[in-house]
């Protein structure tokens, strides 16, 4: 029957093909009915599969090609196949029924229901279909909570109920069983896992965060990496570490992970505790009987620290050992060492580095890697890690002749990142340094676009406290008659003027700098009360600008005291200052700014407060901003509101 | 023209031919059969370079290869740390050797496979490219360097994220080159998979074949396939029973028993058994929806629909009435060869820590055992009873050992009623699928299932008992088998009767490289189980990976010697086996009848292997069943067989004359196969006439 059926089907589409001869899939498809009608089917996959590449739009051509797959039992492809036809043609409510069927052949039974459900008021087959699935869940849960209320702490129980409870689209009773599962039994990881899917199903990503981030640290490497992909390729916060450790107390491979991350971060006492905790859970870890003596020692508490240091000592871990002893400045072991080929001390020196790397050890992987480039002087890879490492202990001078060094590599990837940090990081160590930046700023308060830049090149001295440098400011607007009042002098609102000055700034201390510049503005379009090209430009100030926070809280303040000459020898003070939110593509916050001077003007003296976002879009290099903001005059003249949408630009070169 | 397997057996060729017709063309001929040897004969040998082989022995051996010397070896491992000349070694290569190299090394980097500068890879995860979806896990993570292999190089498997190659190889001249990372691990699976499909795509073929494994069939699988051409794939996969899942026909509906029938009819086309697989105590869906009051009771009397298991009570009279009626019905309505009784005991795994789990509670039960001992086994389950089983060990080792004897009880009866079907239907063949209480103990009061109270009814019934090995130790190796087999070697001397079931599913344990058995795992436990055991079972035959058939045959080859001798081939094999062998062969000297043109089929034993000259005039293709002797003689083929079933055997026509222990028999025939009767027998065929064609009798009933 099915041949006949099959062979009718060629007929058919013989027939159609004969009408529509351009078909460039035509003979493909022949060959396919022509292999179908011999019961080949590998050849009429083959053939159909070609055709389908030839016709990729052509639902009827998937349909056969998945009937054929399903007569050899290739139920998986001839799912994908109906998928595509599904796709292709929604109305056909046979391909969904037949994509419905395959799904629940093939273990995907949550989604076979989903379709028997969309489709159960107007198909009775999915109905029916809808009902058989449907049915068995409902009593098994049924069945499953039954149970519970007579032995409630019944893990299997748990386990079926929140399973049966998933594929019945009830995330939010598979979550809670998940949960009970897990706590009754926390070496199942594979149920954190499942927990921490349900909680992200339930919109709960936090929680699924830190269930994802536990998994993926301390279970089993095929849970732990199917948490991995959940998680995504962004490296976790403090916060997140801490927040997944609520959740799971006993994992001590996060807790050392998080105890790592906070000595990186110099945040000792905290990095101590996490280190006392993992071993209490396991105090084998000589690892972190030796961190916490370092750091016990590091802070005074050598009563605290001897007798981990001693165990570390007493233990045959030499190289363990050789690091307390130098800790306590005591002579190291001497070892003898025997003559290994180049390459294996190289290949050695590299896997040591990346343990070291792993524990945190990052003087230690310096050392190996220094080993791993003696012995192997072309292995740029080392050189790109012995650049991020130094970065990483904030030592940038080495960094970037490392990073310069394995620029050279002749794999491109290598060289393409060795060459971006080497850009981001020299030039903080070139003699000459130049910075441009940019804020073009729209403003509904005076309906007005305002440009806003500086090109300024320091030179840095040898002494390293004051860098004189050579200043090109641009100030200007689209209308150029904004002001406050027809009485406002040269502190404009609006300016048309480029500043070329020389100053002279002192290094950054703690976020604070002092600056002091003399030029001459120059107006490119003059001013209807102010007929004058040039005046001089004297200006000089002490600006602090500093974040706080470590996490996504955000929390900065920019303060400038600013003197300028040429506005009637004023002197100003703004303070911009923003508490909100952070991720890692935009800011949501809160403003609050005071502007005032010595003078008392009108235009120096106002409060505002209110929202605002800044945010990047795609891979663009700007800064975006909009800041919808209340302001008053603090002389009592008045409110206003502004809602100013700008764009930062800036770069060092 | 004969292709042969040495150029000495190549000289001898016509000396052992009663017809000295060939003369100086034969020469020729053979000659040129000699050239053709050397390039493209399948071998059988492996071996491995230095000191130190690894597991490459485990490997290699689990798809049938023997450890061999250098000169015939047809796949050569040279580990890491073996430096050869790499001029000759390439001239080998291009002469037909298969050389595996592993890691970094003067070697590899001459054919090739050098490491980069660049930064080296942590591999943990693993994508091989015949199954990308696939799961390959390492235990630990192993760092290596980045390698970059020749551009006409294959690439079979990757690291999954930095997609730097881990396995790769190319044909060269005859022979090929496969180049691995790394070592593959101590046991030899956990890390690659797939190194037997490699050396295939390379060129490397199946050294022997067998057709003695038993696998079980769920048709909710495979409701929409083309049976004959699952069959004739089966059959190719050595597959030589069909164990089908019974409950789904328990009752009779035209649509249900017509796929059944053509599903039947399918198998034995192909000289496939087909035997019925029931449940008990799960008898099938409606049987459970129309008989609540026979459900079976959990701890929590609660009905016990476990998992997809709805479980009745069969010491109820009644339920066991109208289940045995069910079974009668069921076995005679269909052509089966047979009947798997599997897994008549209790739930479940978790034992009486789970009362959701724990069966039997039912009615009748709990009264039995309060009759002999006292008291309601309900108040072991019973917080509040001073009997809660907690305090109690004397009472719950009391009801686990009635339940032990209560399941042989149930086991000793079926059976009986298996034979007693087998009554009327004398061909059937019986099996007992009972789980293994030797390697893991405590599944005796988890599920009540206690081997040595079942052994004993090998004594008394005739029937296979097929040892499934609990979940509990799916996670440990292959090597388990031979332990499993040397226990019950002191359980029973009815070893002949022993069968093991290999559970190819997603195990709960952690294990490595990947979830359910695949590739080179799969292949070392079909192996080891079919070196220790003379029948061995998979479950299931849908989750067999369809990348690892075409190596099981040969996996379940229990050859432990083959070599040259005198040029002539000696094999010595603990069971049947296939050998890879074009045109007609001597086996010991003797005409040999039994080949399908491109494998010859031998019996157990030790068996020299010779070409011949003769071709009998019928052809045994293949037979499924134990072949004791054959030979061609002047105007028939006979052979003597050895079968616990009915004998298929394919023939490349219709026999003109069949004898069956020396007398006259009508042929019964299932399109080209020979169905005989199940035991043992001596066969005479004649020659083929076209006339004389008895179809069987599910052939003349149209089913």
């Amino acid at each position: 029957m099915t041949r006949i059926i099959l062979v009718a089907l060629a007929a058919l589409f013989a027939l159609t093909a004969v009408a529509q001869p351009a078909d460039p899939s035509y003979p493909l498809l022949e060959k396919a009915y022509e292999a179908l009608r011999q019961s080949d089917y590998e050849r009429a996959v083959s053939a159909f599969e070609q055709a389908v590449k030839l016709a990729p739009d052509r639902p009827s051509i998937r349909k056969d090609l998945a009937y054929t797959l399903i007569k050899i039992g290739e139920n998986t492809r001839a799912r994908d196949q109906f998928a595509e036809a599904m796709r292709l043609d929604p109305a056909d409510e046979h391909v969904a029924l037949e994509y419905a069927f395959l799904c629940y052949e093939t273990k995907q039974e949550v989604t076979a229901r989903r379709v028997f459900f969309k489709y159960k008021a107007v198909n009775s087959t999915a109905a029916e279909a809808f009902e058989n699935i449907d049915r068995p869940l409902r009593d098994g849960i049924a069945r499953w909570q039954q149970a519970l209320a007579a032995s409630p702490e019944n893990f299997s129980g748990h386990e079926e109920l929140a399973r049966l409870a998933e594929q019945r689209d009830d995330i939010a009773l598979a979550a809670i069983h998940y949960e009970r599962a897990w706590r009754l039994r926390p070496t199942r990881r594979d149920l954190l896992l499942d927990l921490g899917r349900a909680w992200r199903q339930q919109e709960r990503a936090e929680d699924a965060f830190s269930a994802l981030l536990a998994v993926s640290r301390g279970a089993e490497p095929r849970i732990a990496e199917q948490a991995r992909e959940l998680l995504g390729s962004r490296y976790p916060y403090v916060y997140e570490f801490e927040k997944a450790l609520e959740l799971d107390p006993p994992n001590t491979g996060l807790r050392r992970e998080l105890a790592f991350l906070q000595l990186q971060l110099q945040q000792n006492i905290q990095a101590e505790k996490q280190f006392a905790t993992v071993l209490e859970r396991d105090p084998d870890d000589l690892f972190v009987v030796a961190q916490l003596g370092l750091l016990k020692l590091a802070r005074g508490d050598t009563r605290g620290a001897m007798p981990l240091l001693n165990r570390v000592l007493a233990s045959d871990n030499e190289e363990l050992a050789d690091r307390v002893r130098k800790a306590l400045e005591k002579p190291q072991t001497l070892r003898g060492r025997v003559e290994e080929p180049r390459q294996n001390i190289s290949n050695e020196a590299r896997e040591l580095a990346a343990k070291s790397i792993e524990k945190g050890y990052l003087q230690d992987a310096i050392k190996y890697l220094n080993t791993a480039v003696e012995n192997d002087p072309v292995d740029f890879a080392s050189m790109l890690k012995l650049g991020w490492t130094y970065n990483q202990l904030q030592n940038d001078r080495d960094a970037v002749r490392w990073f310069k060094m394995a620029s050279a590599s002749p794999d491109s990837k290598t060289s393409k990142e060795a060459t971006r940090a080497y850009r981001n990081l020299a030039p903080q160590f070139e003699r000459l340094r130049t910075t441009v930046w940019a804020f073009p700023m729209f403003s509904t308060r005076w309906h007005d676009l305002f440009f806003y830049s500086q090109v300024k090149t320091e030179w840095r001295t040898s002494n390293g406290w004051f860098r004189p440098y050579v200043s090109l400011r641009f100030i200007g607007d689209t209308r150029g008659v904004t002001q406050a009042a027809p009485s406002l002098a040269p502190q404009f609102y609006s300016e048309q003027s480029a500043i070329p000055a020389l100053g002279i700034a002192t290094k950054t201390w703690h976020g604070a700098s002092g600056w002091l510049e003399a030029g001459e503005a120059v107006r490119f379009r003059q001013s209807p009360g102010d007929p004058t090209r040039g005046k001089p430009d004297y200006r000089g100030g002490i600006t602090y600008a500093k974040s706080f926070g470590e996490s996504s809280l955000l929390a900065e303040t920019n303060d400038d005291l600013v003197y300028v000459h040429r506005f009637n020898r004023d002197t100003l003070f703004y303070s911009q200052n923003r508490l909100g939110y952070k991720g890692s593509r935009a800011q949501v916050f809160w403003n609050f700014g005071v502007t005032t001077d010595f003078k008392r003007e009108h235009w120096a003296n106002y409060a505002e407060i209110g929202p605002g976002v800044r945010f990047r879009v795609g891979s663009l290099p700007f800064l975006f901003s909009v800041n919808a903001l209340r302001g008053v005059h603090l002389d009592g003249t008045g409110a206003f509101h502004d809602l100013r949408i700008g764009l930062w630009y800036a770069f060092t070169r | 023209m004969a292709r042969v397997h040495s150029t000495i057996f190549v000289l001898d060729f016509g000396m052992h031919s009663p017809d000295r017709r060939c003369g100086p063309f034969a020469l020729a001929a053979a000659l040129l059969c000699c050239s053709a040897y050397l390039s493209a004969a399948p071998r059988f040998q492996y071996h491995v370079l230095g000191e130190e082989p690894g597991s490459w022995p485990e490997i290699l051996s689990s798809i049938g290869l023997l450890d061999g010397p250098t000169a015939s070896a047809a796949v050569i491992v040279a580990p890491r740390g073996i430096d050869l000349p790499a001029a000759e070694w390439l001239e080998r290569v291009s002469r037909g050797t298969i050389l595996v190299v592993e890691g970094d090394s003067p070697l590899a980097n001459t054919l090739g496979f050098k490491a980069t500068g660049q930064p080296r890879t942590p591999v943990q995860s693993v994508e091989d490219l015949r199954a990308p979806q696939l799961r390959i896990v390492w235990e630990k993570s192993v760092d290596l360097p980045t390698f970059q292999v020749p551009r006409d190089a294959k690439v079979f498997a990757r690291e999954r994220y930095q997609r730097t190659p881990l396995l790769a190889g190319y044909r060269k001249g005859a022979g090929a080159v496969l180049w691995i990372a790394t070592s593959p691990g101590a046991q030899g699976y956990e890390r690659f998979p797939y190194i037997a499909q490699a050396l295939a795509d390379l060129g490397l073929e199946p050294p022997f074949h067998s057709a003695r494994l038993w696998a079980f069939f769920d048709s909710a699988y495979r409701s929409r396939v083309d049976l004959d051409f699952f069959a004739a794939r089966w059959r190719a996969s050595g597959i030589s029973a069909l164990h089908v899942a019974a409950w789904h026909f328990w009752e009779r509906d035209p649509q249900n028993d017509e796929y059944l029938k053509k599903l039947i009819d399918a198998c034995h086309r192909h000289a496939i058994l087909v035997y019925a697989w029931v449940e008990f105590p799960h008898v099938s869906e409606a049987f459970w929806n129309a008989y609540p009051q026979w459900r079976e009771k959990t701890a929590l009397l609660q009905d016990a629909q476990l998992d997809w298991r709805k479980l009745i009570n069969l010491a109820n009279p009644e339920a066991a009435a109208a289940a045995s009626a069910g079974l009668r019905d069921l076995m005679t309505h269909f052509d089966w060869d047979g009947l798997n009784l599997a897994e008549m005991y209790f739930e479940s795994l978790e034992g009486h820590d789970n009362p959701a789990r724990f069966t039997p509670m039912n009615r009748d039960i709990r009264a039995e055992f309060n009759n002999s001992n006292g008291f309601d086994p309900m108040e072991l389950f019973d917080i509040q009873s001073p009997k809660y089983w907690p305090g109690n060990t004397p009472g719950l080792m009391q009801f686990l050992d009635y339940r032990r004897e209560l399941a042989r009880r149930m086991q000793d009866r079926w059976i009986g009623e298996a034979e007693a079907i087998r009554k009327t239907k004398p061909h059937l063949d019986i099996a007992l699928t009972h789980i293994d209480d030797r390697f893991d103990s405590s599944v005796r009061d988890k599920l009540g299932a206690d081997t040595s109270r079942v052994l004993p009814l090998l004594k008394e019934h005739d029937f296979t008992f097929l040892i499934e090995d609990p979940a509990t130790i799916w996670n440990l190796g292959p090597k388990r088998y031979p332990q499993i087999a040397a226990r019950y070697a002191m359980e029973t001397p009815a070893q002949e009767k022993l069968a093991i079931d290999i559970n190819i599913v997603e195990r709960y344990q952690d294990v490595y490289p990947t979830k359910q058995q695949t590739g080179t795992e799969l292949f070392q436990l079909v192996h080891k189980a079919a070196a220790s055991f003379p029948r061995v079972a998979l479950y299931f035959e849908n989750s067999i990976a369809r990348t690892d058939q075409e190596w099981l045959p040969s996996a379940a080859a229990a050859v432990e010697r083959a070599e040259q001798v005198n040029g002539k081939l000696v094999v010595h094999a603990k069971r049947g086996i296939g050998l890879p062998w074009q045109g007609p062969l001597l086996v010991d000297g003797v005409p040999w009848p039994i080949s399908s043109g491109t494998v010859a089929w031998l019996p157990a034993g030790t068996h020299v292997i010779e070409a011949g000259t003769e071709a009998p005039r019928i052809r045994v293709l293949g037979i499924n069943g134990e072949i004791t002797s054959a030979r061609i003689a002047a105007d028939a083929t006979e052979f003597a067989y050895y079968s616990s079933a009915r004998a298929l055997v394919m023939l490349d026509g219709t026999p003109g004359r069949l004898e069956i222990d020396g007398m006259e028999t009508v042929p019964l025939m299932a399109g080209k196969v020979l169905i005989l009767p199940r035991g043992r027998h001596l066969v005479r065929i004649g020659n083929v006439t076209m006339s004389s064609f008895t179809p069987s009798p599910s052939i003349q009933s149209g089913r």
